[in-house]
């Protein structure tokens, strides 16, 4: 909004001297500024400064400076690493999945057939529901004794009809993933079907007239021009999931290895009320989240510039 | 007793490290010892409560029965001080932080305080209660022992109990003919009969299943003094060894690692298992299942003595509140016996009172009455601290550990020790 104004307001003013305008511009956006401030920067900086604080719920009001300790704590922890480690094993997994099935989906929902539009609308219902409730489905689904997946497996007298899907370590995480690549497919599909259609017509034409086999059309053509999408795909889905919270919280409590780092975050600092901790924890998993997102940027960034000057 | 040692102002020296400060043990009957805990705290006196005038808030979670709303209706009808009733949400977790984050602004918007029994220690340690020590004693005798005793602190009473729970052992009578009086008994019978269900789940449902056969076998959480942690013991390494093999044998089902209150009560009733550690609700929704079941207080251990952990509600007046009167009037009134009469039958929230289980209205309208008094009876706090979620975690997560992904009892136990330890020293 205020780009359009700073626009708007700056061609009558053109005469005048280059600083006056420069000022004119960081007034006007002065007020975004202000907002980012309010809005963003305050609490983090606010959270940082708590990480760096020991408060004690033995004793009122009583607080003092700690430094690094905090940070020390929880990086010599094991349960610290071991939330990174889930973490990163389930970002891994679940975008990979995610990718490989929003690809298929959003390449299913370009090509042209009859109920088009009744698919993109179905395929896209998981993605709307709330992932707390979609947690709870999740939920009842797996439960051991009336849930919907032991049921289908004792129909059809499969082995394993009694597992109790949430109380193993391996089966905990797969069935997060499980739920979260259910949830989420979509929502790639949906980022990758726009990338789908800016590519043009003619090309595929072009292609077909020399003879490309579809293999030959996917690979040459569409992978090449979707690149964009999928690494902006790619960079939302990856930070989500970093910060996967609402999943094990519901399905697990963070039992079985689930724990991740906000979940841990969020159970130091809000069950057990250790603020100082717990800032830190929180901030340790923003650092995680920058630092991806910068390498995403770095590696990606570039190459979104390049293919977007090509064009 | 070291009732006097706490109130010394020699306790400000030592308080940077609560647990690092030394006093002789307790030997009190009841209530816990926490260090600072009543350090200049205002103390609230019964006749504050009489001609009790101005407005009074209370604060507590949702009313879902509408029972709190009369309740209140019926206290303003007597023209003392006039009360309005503040819901909190419906999650205990809200409710907490909503009133912590009033609390720790001064704010004078809660009079009356609705509060979890586990964290009226919390509440307490942090200067956010009043010493309702002289209201409790003036009317000592209306209510059961236990449940006072989850608000004592230091000797001194910080919150009115409101509403009390203790666990049952349900069983269904077509498969299991005679109720079990150990724990042994008990797994011995759900070895052959389908199973007995717990709450197994990594979460405060475990802690309380555990601790009520910790206690019946005569161990504890905390020393006395409240100053160390105690959990690793020969009493904890048996009841742990005892039910990590009734995973083993089948006496607990494997399914039950991820059931919390709800998830055993359908396993129950569907007749998965045949016997159910639960609360009181249960009867309710059973009956109306057309169960055919029978519930006693829970078992005790082998050469023990029973014990039922207690859960409930009290209710503290803050600090911070202009009419301590007011609300002490309205508590006396909340807690006295035709409000306990009233909440029992219409919200099914055990009363408090020891009358209140004789009444004839009441045994109509919940016919386990007689039982669930014993229960509460045999009731213990869980441990009194302000440090009990860490507490509590501590020990779920390990006895979790222990039951369903095989840690061996000794390293479960000894990492709960060193947990809580650790809690305790929480500056």
């Amino acid at each position: 909004m205020s780009a359009a104004q700073a626009t708007v307001a700056a061609r009558p003013r053109r005469r005048r001297s280059e600083i006056s305008e420069r000022r004119l511009a960081a007034y006007l956006v002065s007020p975004s500024l202000i907002v980012i401030a309010l809005v963003a920067a305050y609490p983090i900086g606010y959270a940082i400064w708590l990480s760096l604080n020991q408060y004690s719920v033995i004793h009122p009001g009583l607080s003092r400076w700690v430094g690094l300790d905090n940070y020390r704590d929880a990086l010599t922890s094991a349960d610290f690493w071991s939330a990174v480690k889930t973490t990163f094993i389930f970002t891994a997994i679940s975008v990979t999945l995610e990718l490989v099935l929003g690809l298929i989906m959003a390449l299913l929902m370009h090509s042209a057939f009859r109920g088009r539009a009744v698919l993109r609308a179905v395929v896209l219902v998981p993605w709307a529901v709330l992932t707390v409730g979609v947690a709870m489905m999740w939920k009842t689904i797996f439960d051991p004794d009336l849930g919907f997946i032991n049921q289908v497996f004792q129909a059809l007298h499969l082995p394993g009809a009694h597992t109790v899907w949430l109380g193993q370590s391996g089966w905990a995480m797969a069935a997060m993933i499980f739920a979260d690549v259910w949830k989420t497919a979509p929502f790639m599909a949906l980022l990758l079907l726009a990338g789908l259609q800016v590519i043009p017509d003619d090309v595929y034409e072009a292609a077909k007239v020399d003879g490309a086999t579809a293999w030959q059309r996917f690979v040459s053509i569409t992978l090449p021009l979707l690149r964009p999408a999928i690494l902006v795909a790619l960079i939302f889905r990856t930070l989500d999931a970093l910060r996967i919270f609402d999943l094990p919280y519901v399905l697990t409590q963070g039992a079985n290895g689930t724990t991740t780092l906000s979940l841990y975050a969020y159970q130091q600092l809000t069950a057990n009320r250790l603020i100082g901790p717990g800032s830190a924890l929180a901030v340790l998993t923003f650092i995680i989240v920058m630092a991806v997102s910068f390498l995403y940027i770095r590696l990606v960034g570039g190459n979104i510039r390049a293919l977007a000057d090509e064009k | 007793m070291n009732r006097k040692l706490a109130s010394a102002g020699a306790i400000l020296a030592c308080a940077a490290v609560a647990a690092g400060c030394g006093s002789s043990g307790g030997g009190s009957t009841g209530g816990s010892t926490v260090a600072g805990v009543g350090n200049n705290a205002k103390t609230v006196t019964p006749d504050m409560a009489k001609n009790a005038k101005g407005n009074v808030t209370w604060c507590i979670g949702k009313d879902t029965t509408g029972a709190f709303a009369q309740v209140v209706k019926l206290y303003n009808a007597q023209g003392q001080a006039h009360v309005k009733l503040l819901e909190l949400p419906t999650s205990a977790d809200q409710q907490r932080s909503q009133l912590e984050q009033r609390e720790q602004a001064k704010s004078p918007e809660c009079d009356v305080l609705g509060m979890d029994v586990i964290w009226t220690a919390e509440f307490a340690a942090q200067g956010w209660l009043r010493d309702v020590t002289p209201a409790i004693q003036a009317r000592a005798s209306e209510f059961i022992p236990s449940t006072v005793n989850t608000a004592k602190i230091n000797g001194k009473d910080w919150a009115i109990p409101f509403n009390t729970n203790a666990g049952f052992l349900y069983y269904n009578t077509s498969k299991v003919h005679q109720a079990p009086t150990t724990w042994q008994q008990a797994f011995q019978v759900a070895k052959s009969s389908g199973g007995l269900g717990i709450q197994g789940a990594r979460y405060e449902g475990l802690t309380v299943n555990f601790l009520e056969m910790l206690y019946s076998n005569g161990g504890s959480v905390l020393s006395s003094d409240g100053k160390k942690a105690t959990i690793d013991s020969p009493q904890a390494q048996q009841v742990l060894t005892f039910l990590q093999q009734g995973v083993k044998n089948g006496a607990i089902p494997k399914s039950a690692s991820t059931w919390m209150e709800e998830e055993s009560r359908n396993a129950w009733q569907s007749g998965k298992v045949a016997l159910l550690r639960n609360w009181p609700y249960v009867y309710a929704l059973a009956k109306q299942a057309h169960v055919k079941f029978n519930l006693e207080p829970l078992p005790k251990w082998q050469g023990g003595s029973s014990a039922s952990v207690l859960g409930g509600y009290n209710l503290g007046i803050s600090t911070y509140s202009k009419n301590p009167g007011g609300a002490l009037s309205f508590i006396n009134f909340a807690t006295g016996p035709a409000a306990q009469k009233k909440f029992f039958i219409k919200s099914s929230l055990p009363a408090v009172l020891t009358q209140t289980y004789n009444d004839p209205a009441v045994k109509k309208a919940q016919p386990f009455a007689p039982q669930l008094l014993t229960a509460v009876q045999q009731g213990k706090p869980r441990p009194v601290s302000p440090v009990y979620t860490q507490i509590s975690e501590a020990i779920y997560k390990n006895v979790y550990s222990a039951l369903w992904n095989g840690e061996s009892p000794s390293t479960a136990l000894k990492n709960a020790q060193n947990q809580i330890t650790k809690a305790l020293q929480t500056f």
